[in-house]
């Protein structure tokens, strides 16, 4: 056997239809039982360039050059029988999307035997026995119950886990893990990655690993690849390339990871903004004819207080109940009990000052503004209610606020396609900061954006929330950003406020154990003279 | 502007040609189209008769001409009275949910249950088969299609989160439904629509065919394709005609409906 498993060289990708390069002359080599990583944003080619290597391009892409060789025997010219004695039982390959990856239709025990009878000649008891064994390894509490059930009745990182079963069940000596966890929250995503790295180091199985995110990456990988364009800008082992980054796009991308913000000085002694006491919120149960099914308790009791011009983060897992507790705050779930405060009057006497006061900044810019207005009608609507503005002061408004947003008036008559999803973040704070809120509401604002324009926005909610002086409760899974903007950070877990304190309290000093193995999922970074950053991982006990 | 797409060009062009034909018989036909010539019946397609004569020696053309206004205004009013009354149940039920959505819905579902065209006759014989009475029978038989089509469109609007965005503004129940689920409801609504002008022209002229529609000599295409059945051996053109009509004029507006959905949507703008 050859000291390399893998061995890309030029590989090139094309759009048949218009020639566009796609991927530029890529070249690595994965030795086996490596970790690999290739680092890039969207649109970088890195999903492209794996898909080649096991020749599932999409039909509108064409390997236009370059050649892939697996042991020696050339992917790229592989017939299909002989790619189909490959795929799976020597290249295993885990997608992005839990959710979609599993067939709906099938047992997950159906689905685990199908590799195996594919590629294997192992008994129907053999291959039971295997499958049981696997999915122990993987963690699923009632292998054999797993096996008759369906995936909807697994949560994401749990399917995940069969997915990881399925894959490695067949003993692959490569596994293309793309994007794996990104779709999970930060303790469960941390779960996973372990998991595989645990199952791929005993098989003696390499990896390569496909992700937006260089910290996750750098955490398990030896070498990396990092991409821009279609093309390879730098690559290196891990730490070299952490620390003495040489490119100006890896010095960019490991500038955009989030540092810890100044501290700021609130004034507490004053009454706060917006003040939430013993928040109850109750979802109905599935009504059936008979009777009305038991409703799920999603908070149990909440209180916070946000101070006048405080950035306060709430951060959880999924279903933790942060985002209904941003909802209800924001009045658009209704609380089964409790009171909410602003400004020192209860909110539900003045709904109109309230709304104009209190605005929402949703996750997904792609759905959160309406696809049939234009930039500017989108900000406009925003000053709709707002008394003592005329039409013309309001269209100056709008306008000056796209400009202040970084969208200068060549954007106000375009739509939200158009954009880029920073551009349509951008938009969203724009309509939000309009009214000149006392009071913002942010949930996940920048999840769904690319490392380096998640830097760039967050930079202008910081610039922005100086400049105007409002609260705001910033909503987030993802740790890093919370230490970056916050003044203060809640901690939910269960519908429930475990654990709260200033920034610096919160991630230098935890006390619960549910926060330390959320701060246990992401880095501290200390970032060097040479624009190069060196990662500590905090442990969880 | 970008330049039009064939299948707009073509669509526009034959829907040109029905409504100016219609108009033309507003005012001028070749031939009085309610004359009878008993030395001209059943004559084939000839310099003088464009489309020959039917068993009357009426003017087939005449009459296509004048039928042409019978027919589009039928299709036109059926498809308006379902439109709207379709999009304000629909939008009513999706927007209120709850019992008022169970409600209404089973009735819809009640009335789809029923082939069109059979409530549509149960409807004909209550209020007399004349032009009004078609429409009004074709308007409830196709209502509850487009509420449903109209209601699932609102449903899964509701969840985005532009619609949530609007009340944190602020807006009020009624702007939101106007201002922001109703435009992003026109896709759909326009596609049935037109389809349903096409099913609508059909249904009309078999309506007719069955007696029950615009009761003769007044022409419709329907009627005229009814009454050439029996001599569709030996005059084809009694039964060719009026079915051409027909079916280019729904390939006219399948081709529009289609084209003005693209247009409608500015998602489709700029796109090459």
């Amino acid at each position: 056997m050859t000291d390399t498993l893998l061995t890309v060289r030029d590989l090139s990708l094309a759009v048949a239809h218009n020639h566009r390069k796609v991927v530029k002359a890529v070249s690595f080599d994965i030795a086996p039982g490596e970790i690999f990583g290739i680092v890039g944003e969207s649109g970088s080619g890195k999903t492209l360039a794996t898909r080649a290597l096991i020749s599932l391009l999409p039909p509108a892409i064409k390997v236009t050059g370059g050649s892939v060789l697996y042991k020696g025997r050339d992917v790229l010219a592989m017939k299909n029988r002989e790619l189909r004695s490959l795929r799976g039982a020597e290249i295993g390959v885990v997608f992005q999307e839990p959710m979609t990856s599993l067939n709906p239709s099938m047992t997950i025990g159906r689905q685990l035997e199908e590799g195996l009878i594919l590629h294997t000649k192992a008994s129907p008891e053999e291959r039971r026995a295997r499958i049981l064994d696997m999915l122990k390894r993987v963690g699923i509490r009632d292998p054999e119950g797993a096996l008759t059930a369906y995936p909807h009745e697994f949560s994401g990182g749990m399917r995940q886990r069969i997915m990881l079963a399925s894959v490695m069940l067949l003993k692959p000596a490569l596994l293309i893990a793309d994007e794996p966890t990104t779709a999970l929250d930060a303790v469960i995503q941390r779960d996973v990655m372990e998991l595989m790295v645990e199952l791929t180091r005993a098989e003696g199985t390499a990896v390569l690993l496909i992700s937006h995110d260089l910290p996750m990456v750098a955490r398990y990988t030896s070498r990396i690849v990092v991409m821009e364009q279609g093309a390879i800008v730098e690559q290196g082992r891990t730490e070299d390339l952490l620390e003495a980054p040489q490119h100006a796009y890896t010095k960019k991308l490991l500038s955009s990871l989030p540092f810890r913000g100044e501290v700021r000085a609130i004034d507490m002694a004053k009454a706060p903004m917006v003040s939430a006491r013993d928040i109850v919120v109750d979802y109905a149960g599935r009504k059936s004819l008979l009777r009305k099914g038991k409703a799920k308790r999603a908070l149990h009791g909440v209180s916070i207080d946000i101070h006048e011009g405080e950035v306060v983060a709430l951060v959880g897992g999924s279903g933790s109940g942060k985002t209904t507790l941003g909802r209800t705050i924001a009045g658009l779930v209704k609380e089964s009990g409790g009171e909410i405060r602003f400004q020192g009057r209860a909110r539900d006497a003045d709904w109109t000052d309230y709304r104009l006061n209190c605005q929402m900044v949703f996750q997904d810019p792609y759905s959160s503004l309406d696809p049939r207005m234009t930039i500017l009608a989108l900000v406009e609507e925003a000053l709709r209610l707002v008394p003592d503005l005329d039409a013309a002061a309001k269209r100056k408004r709008a306008l000056e606020t796209l400009e202040e947003v970084g969208l200068g008036a060549d954007y106000a008559e375009r739509y939200p396609h158009e954009l880029s999803g920073g551009q349509r973040q951008r938009v969203a704070i724009a309509r939000a900061i309009a009214r000149r809120p006392r009071f913002l509401i942010a949930d996940e604002p920048v999840s769904a954006l690319d490392v380096t324009v998640r830097a760039q926005v967050l930079d202008l909610f910081s610039d922005l929330q100086r400049r105007y002086g409002f609260s705001c409760l910033f909503i987030s899974h993802d740790l890093g950003v919370v230490e970056q903007v916050a003044d203060r950070v809640v901690v939910m877990q269960d519908g429930r406020i475990i654990e709260q304190g200033d920034r610096d309290t919160i991630f230098d000093s935890p006390k619960e154990a549910y926060t330390r193995r959320l701060l246990s999922a992401i880095p501290a970074l200390d970032q060097n003279e040479r624009g190069g950053v060196t990662l500590k991982w905090r442990l969880e006990n | 502007m970008k330049k039009v797409s064939l299948n707009a060009l073509i669509g526009g062009i034959l829907i040109a040609l029905l409504l100016a034909t219609a108009a033309l018989g507003l005012v001028w036909t070749p031939f009085d189209p309610m004359q009878l010539s008993f030395t001209a019946r059943l004559a084939a397609p000839d310099a003088s008769h464009l489309l020959g004569t039917d068993e009357f020696g009426r003017d087939v053309l005449s009459r296509l001409m004048v039928g042409a206004r019978a027919s589009v205004w039928i299709g036109l009013l059926t498809v308006g009275f379902a439109t709207v009354c379709g999009t304000l149940i629909g939008l009513v039920s999706g927007c209120a949910r709850g019992w008022v959505d169970g409600v209404i819905m089973a009735v819809n579902n009640a009335l789809l249950a029923f082939p069109g065209i059979l409530l549509a006759l149960g409807l004909l014989a209550v209020f007399g088969a004349n032009q009004y009475g078609i429409i009004f029978a074709l308007g409830i038989a196709y209502t509850p299609s487009m509420a449903r089509v109209v209601r699932g469109a609102v449903l899964s609007l509701r969840e985005r989160e532009f619609i949530e965005a609007s009340r944190v503004m602020g807006n009020g129940e009624l702007y939101t439904m106007a201002r922001h689920i109703l435009p992003n409801c026109l896709a759909p609504i326009t596609v049935l629509a037109t389809s349903m002008f096409g099913w609508a022209i059909l249904s009309e002229s078999a309506l007719s065919f069955l007696g029950l529609g615009v009761p003769p000599p007044a022409p419709t295409w329907g009627n005229m394709l009814a009454a050439g059945r029996p001599f569709i051996e030996q005059a084809v053109w009694l039964g060719l005609f009026p079915g051409l009509c027909i079916a280019l004029t729904l390939l006219g507006i399948n081709l529009l409906g289609d084209a003005l959905r693209d247009r409608l949507d500015p998602r489709m703008r700029g796109l090459k």
